[in-house]
């Protein structure tokens, strides 16, 4: 294979692994506080339409990344009020929030006179470094090619590790997934952190939708997310809840998405959708290997309260 | 939990039997506060909320052809409801009917083309459906033998297991030439469509048996989970693994029993779409999350199986009513939004079944002490 290739490849695969990332990213928070929200592809459609209605009508991208964020934590307000305070079954709630979500999608994205798939976001993500260092050969399309996002993203892995396991409020927060009841004794308030993790589960989801859609796409479809927020999803387990692997997993899942057309150009004909199919398979995988290595499973171990309700009076 | 309201403390308090009165009132409230946030979102589009709820009833219930569509659309959607019943039941999470559902149906239209006009009427239709089944249920095993025998968490791999499904199916009709696919028309890929002898008899219009299909997997699994010995089994390791391993009973086969069951109700919708409706193998018809939608019908049927039946039809009549909408202006995606609404108010109005609020004086120590 010739060398721009793979580099044309690796290039990509960063560019649509970065909003798998994001939502990962927001999701593993959600899950070491013991919550697990099944909801990331609604909330990345919700708030990645309302983070593209605002970059069609303003020029700020800041801005619009920022709306399409809060608007993820607000769809995850939802699923916190159900899941921590109603204690309802979180897969229930998870996938009632996909079809909210979606659905909010396609009618925000559907109305008749804003029919958001003509419109185009009004600005566009530049690069951070000059022409010089971009085109830098070998690694400079890859290290330094990149838009402001991409590197915020590397920004937000580092924090999310430091923040897990090298602060109090880290600590605090695992405590609150692995043992709810210790936590509570120990004066860390459940519910406050669930709900606060929760929401930044949502942020990061409304994030990456919104970065997809206004940074990638630059433009709305019907379910534009084509199963990106599932992929999210898988990459929290197949990163074993730790964020620098899953830096590392986002670029493989991503470029397990654009193998197939690089593969194209240098004549391999392997259909997408068998390469799609991958993420999946190798989670599955992972976790097989886990449950059956118990060597394995003290280093990828899931929160021990993932997705189980918390109350005082069934300690 | 505590609140503090006004001077008053307002006490959770949870309750074993709630009076029928709320059995009634707490969905009936909560589908109302769900159409009355839908009414506010239409509303604040500019568009007439009045207007578009009207237009819905007519859409999906009123007549005999709305109907017969509300019907159609809820046949498979009894099925993967049922398909998360029997599994729940056991605490059991398969959130993988989606994929199973599409296993069943690559699979009954795969050997409904291989059979082509050999074998019609009764027999071929049976093997169509029993082929359906069986490949959910193989499709479901891929998560079960993992979960029963190395404890693997099934919630992802069923979840996963979705994701490869439609992968393959899309591969089947959009991305080569399969036997799935009718190669005739290549700038708009469809599949190929079975023998008119394997199709399901048709009652009237696009009615077909399926409903009573699915109306009769409702009864038997309403029989076996009360009357059985595995019914039995199935809510002890349900309650309890643990005192049901010490009274004997085998939890390994227990699960995979009851998620092959479970994965052979998901892949009989997929077959039945495929014998009753679509006729052909539709990748845009099969992936419209009727496995995820059957989740929260259980959840909304309190995973009884008989009263997956009613809820299914409420959820289906609201999916039909959409492409009616547009004639009178209004979007026709709202209903989805519509339908995720109310499902997340039933959810958290499911709530109101187990607890009552109660206001008491708040005493300041004892406030401190419970909150």
């Amino acid at each position: 294979m010739n060398e721009s290739v793979i580099l044309l490849s690796l290039v990509s695969a960063v560019g649509i692994g970065t909003p798998i990332l994001l939502a990962g990213l927001g999701e593993m928070f959600t899950e070491h506080s013991g919550v697990m929200n099944l909801g990331i592809e609604g909330m990345m459609l919700g708030g990645g339409v309302v983070g593209f209605w605002v970059s069609v009508h303003h020029t700020s991208l800041p801005l619009a990344m920022a709306v399409g964020a809060a608007a993820g934590a607000v769809f995850a307000l939802i699923h916190a009020f159900l899941a921590v305070t109603l204690r309802v079954n979180q897969i229930v709630s998870g996938l009632a929030l996909v079809i909210t979500g979606s659905g909010f999608a396609a009618y925000i994205g559907s109305l008749n006179d804003s029919a958001l798939t003509y419109e185009r976001p009004i600005s566009a993500f530049e690069p951070v470094f000059g022409q010089g260092m971009r085109e830098l050969p070998g690694v400079g399309p890859l290290i330094f090619g990149h838009n402001p996002v991409v590197y915020l993203s590397w920004v937000l892995v580092a924090a999310a590790a430091f923040w897990l396991f090298r602060t109090k409020w880290g600590l605090a927060l695992r405590a609150v997934g692995e043992d709810p009841a210790a936590a509570d004794a120990a004066g860390i308030s459940v519910a406050a952190t669930r709900y606060i993790y929760t929401m930044i589960g949502g942020a990061g989801a409304g994030f990456g939708g919104a970065y997809l859609l206004v940074g990638i796409f630059r433009n709305y479809q019907h379910n534009i997310t084509a199963g990106l927020g599932w992929i999210a999803f898988a990459l929290v387990i197949f990163a074993g809840w730790r964020p620098w692997r899953a830096l590392v997993a986002a670029y493989i899942f991503g470029a397990l998405r654009s193998l197939g057309f690089s593969l194209q150009i240098v004549g391999v004909d392997v259909p997408p959708d068998l390469l799609n199919v991958l993420p999946f398979v190798l989670t599955i995988a992972a976790l097989i290997i886990i449950t059956a290595r118990p060597a394995a499973a003290r280093r990828y171990s899931a929160p021990s309260a993932l997705a189980v309700p918390y109350s005082r009076e069934s300690r | 939990m505590s609140l503090t309201l006004a001077g008053r403390e307002v006490v959770v308090e949870r309750r074993p039997l709630p009076p029928l009165w709320v059995r009634a009132a707490a969905p009936t409230f909560s589908i109302g506060f769900g159409l009355l946030l839908g009414a506010v979102i239409i509303w604040a589009t500019g568009q007439d909320p009045v207007l578009a709820y009207t237009e819905m009833v007519k859409k999906g219930f009123l007549g005999r052809l709305p109907l017969i569509g509300t019907l159609v659309i809820a046949t498979p959607l009894i099925l993967t409801g049922l398909a998360a019943v029997v599994s729940f039941r056991m605490k059991i999470w398969n959130i993988g009917a989606e994929g199973q559902l599409i296993m069943g149906a690559v699979i009954s239209s795969g050997v409904g083309l291989w059979i082509g006009d050999r074998a019609g009427g009764l027999l071929g239709i049976v093997i169509l459906l029993a082929a359906g089944a069986a490949a959910g249920a193989l499709w479901a095993a891929l998560a079960a033998l993992p979960r029963a025998y190395l404890n693997t968490d099934e919630v992802i791999s069923t979840l996963m297991l979705n994701f490869v499904a439609l992968n393959i199916m899309n591969y089947l009709i959009f991305s080569s030439f399969s036997s799935w696919r009718n190669i005739e028309r290549a700038t708009f890929p469809s599949g190929r469509f079975i023998d008119e002898a394997l199709r399901l008899p048709r009652l009237s219009g696009r009615l077909h048996v399926g409903l009573f299909i699915a109306a009769a997997a409702a009864a038997v699994l309403w029989w076996a989970l009360r009357s059985t010995r595995w019914g039995f089994e199935v809510q002890v390791t349900g309650d309890s693994p643990r005192a049901a391993r010490y009274a004997g009973m085998r939890v390994d086969r227990k699960i995979l029993s009851v998620l092959l069951v479970s994965g052979a109700l998901a892949g009989l919708a997929g077959g039945i779409e495929v014998g009753g409706v679509l006729h052909s193998l539709d990748p845009r018809a099969l992936s419209q999350g009727v496995g995820f939608a059957g989740i929260v019908v259980a959840a909304l049927a309190r995973l009884s199986p008989m009263a997956v039946i009613p809820v299914a039809v409420f959820v289906a009549s609201i999916t039909n009513a959409g492409p009616g909408l547009q004639s009178i202006g209004v979007s026709s995606e709202v209903v989805l939004l519509l339908e995720g609404m109310i499902f997340l108010c039933l959810v958290a109005g499911e709530w109101f079944l187990r607890n009552t609020l109660r206001l008491q004086p708040a005493a300041g120590t004892r406030a401190a002490e419970a909150s």
